[in-house]
């Protein structure tokens, strides 16, 4: 399975540098390194981090559903990189972005173990999770009605709608140090997991308690998420479907799915802002499709079918 | 013949006296052509981002386009832009109260056109033939140089195409223009890059529509700016852009 995601990724990203709006092949050496280079690259960070996130989220919790986008985190991270950014914070500090992203994040992270602690079925976590979008985009309105554009609220409907196209290696920089970290973290939950999934006595009795699983899914989600959500806006549904369709190949075990939900996360944004570059060459669009509205597309149809599967 | 062209002129003497303008366009030419009889104007009409007549509005009342404000101003006269406001517009219309719609002109023909309409009906005739020689000294005093390619970019990477007021600026400033009325992404515009970009001024607060325009692939093309206000509405002050665009860099 790894294998394949690997050829996967290689090939998507190969085409990456091939694909974009100045058309197919090899382009300018400055639009290669200072457009498509980072693009590509971001594209297999925040998937890589968004699928691997939702592989962790969903076994910890013991819930299908569960999804960053889905639990409000990715709207918790949104919130605090459009404050730092439209406060003028990150014009003056550049990580201030990526920092207020984390920062978001983390509160979203901590407002849900707290609910997950409580939480009695799975459908509670993920109503505790929808409150908390609905928060976090309540507030992101009242911030910015007091930002001083004016254009502040229409410009942030594009932002939110996710999206990688016209970034620098800046955004790279600022945001590849903390999603790689989270990765790094999250992949090493995997045994933490497998003993949860026998039940929370068991897992602390295997040295596993379940409180030091989540607080380490908590640092690592906050870290994965909230710097890939300050630099690509609102991406949702990659953590969700991810697990999903590796599951028929790789079994239920938790453990297993980490490494391989990484690089699929990874692969399915790359094809998915592969087609977003790719389809104003081939159709008449006046400009790209966002990246968040396909996955989306992509990815609420399975929500629906997992819904009516899961939740009794 | 004598008394038709004395009741012909009648409407001309009896220009409104109390004039309020609702659009930050009309609130221009009312402040340039006939400002005493401003009894109110638009709020933007005081953004100097916004408005070429800022300091001379900020000494003139302004008022939020709402029927009841308006009508107790009892103006015999009110300014408006084509869109926007129209409920507010609505009620006034019902009330009786003229209404004159600016038609937003997108080249120096249409300001010429534009300008004495309203000089017109302001009854300031002489200040609007005063306003259209000063904007075509303007344009007569730009040098001729040898032809170039300007493009115009704005917010989320809009490119001004044909017919449009940012394409007759660069025109009138001696340049080609590049700018194509669709939404260009910086690849594109760095794989066919003009020999000029021309953006607004950018604003002072943060702004992720235009935060690309720092991107460093564009750092090879040359930039001019142009403050916005000069084209948030075109008018007789319109001609000071293309002159910023025909001065050497």
């Amino acid at each position: 399975m790894k294998p394949a995601l690997v050829t996967a990724i290689v090939g998507l990203a190969g085409l990456g540098l091939l694909v974009g709006a100045a058309g197919f092949g090899w382009p300018d050496p400055i639009i290669l390194v200072q457009l498509r280079l980072p693009r590509t690259l971001l594209a297999l960070l925040v998937g890589g981090g968004l699928g691997l996130s939702g592989a962790v989220l969903q076994g910890a919790l013991r819930n299908p559903l569960a999804d960053p986008g889905l639990l409000g985190i990715g709207g918790c991270a949104g919130l605090g990189a459009v404050i730092a950014f439209y406060w003028g914070i990150s014009a003056v500090f550049a990580p201030a972005l990526p920092l207020a992203g984390l920062f978001g994040a983390g509160l979203g992270c901590l407002v849900l173990l707290g609910a997950a602690g409580r939480a009695v079925s799975g459908a509670s976590l993920i109503l505790a999770g929808v409150a908390l979008s609905a928060i976090a985009s309540a507030l992101l309105a009242l911030a910015l009605t007091a930002a001083p554009n004016p254009y502040a609220l229409a410009e942030i409907t594009f932002w939110l709608m996710g999206g990688l196209e016209d970034r620098s290696l800046l955004h790279l920089e600022l945001a590849a140090p903390p999603i790689l970290l989270g990765i790094a973290v999250l992949l090493r939950l995997g045994p933490g997991l497998d003993a949860l999934a026998l039940g929370e006595e068991v897992a602390a009795s295997l040295g596993r308690p379940v409180g030091r699983t989540l607080r380490a899914m908590a640092v690592g989600v906050t870290l994965a998420v909230g710097a890939g959500a300050a630099v690509a806006g609102g991406i949702g549904f990659v953590g969700l479907v991810v697990p999903h369709l590796l599951r028929p190949f790789l079994g239920e075990r938790p453990g297993a799915l980490l490494g391989a939900s990484a690089l699929a996360g990874a692969a399915l944004l790359l094809g998915a802002d592969l087609a977003a570059r790719a389809l104003p060459l081939v159709l008449p669009l006046a400009q790209e499709p966002r990246l968040g509205v396909l996955t989306a597309l992509l990815g609420a149809p399975f929500l629906i079918r997992i819904a009516r599967r899961a939740v009794p | 013949m004598a008394v038709l062209s004395l009741l012909l002129a009648i409407p001309a003497m009896a220009a409104p006296l109390r004039v309020v303008s609702l659009n930050l366009c009309t609130d221009q030419f009312l402040v340039l052509l006939a400002p005493e009889r401003a009894v109110a104007l638009s709020p933007l009409a005081r953004d100097p981002a916004l408005s070429t007549v800022a300091a001379q509005a900020a000494a003139l009342p302004w008022v939020r386009p709402d029927a009841e404000a308006v009508l107790a101003l009892a103006p015999d006269l009110i300014l408006a832009g084509p869109f926007g406001a129209q409920t507010t517009l609505a009620v006034l219309a019902a009330r009786g109260l003229p209404i004159a719609r600016t038609e937003l002109p997108q080249d120096f023909a249409a300001i010429r056109a534009e300008t004495r309409r309203f000089a017109a009906l302001l009854g300031a005739v002489a200040t609007g033939e005063r306003l259209i020689a000063g904007m075509d000294r303007v344009l007569a005093s730009i040098p001729p140089h040898a032809e170039r390619s300007a493009m115009p970019i704005e917010a989320r990477g809009y490119a001004p195409g044909p017919g449009s007021l940012e394409e007759a600026v660069i025109r009138a400033a001696g340049f080609a223009s590049a700018g194509n009325g669709a939404r260009l992404s910086l690849e594109t515009i760095a794989s066919h890059p003009p020999d000029l970009l021309v953006t607004a001024a950018a604003p002072d607060y943060p702004s992720l529509a235009t935060d690309f325009l720092a991107h460093p692939v564009l750092r090879g093309i040359a930039r001019r700016t142009w403050p916005p206000a000069l084209l948030a509405c075109g008018g007789p002050w319109t001609a000071q852009a293309a002159a910023l665009l025909a001065r050497d860099p």
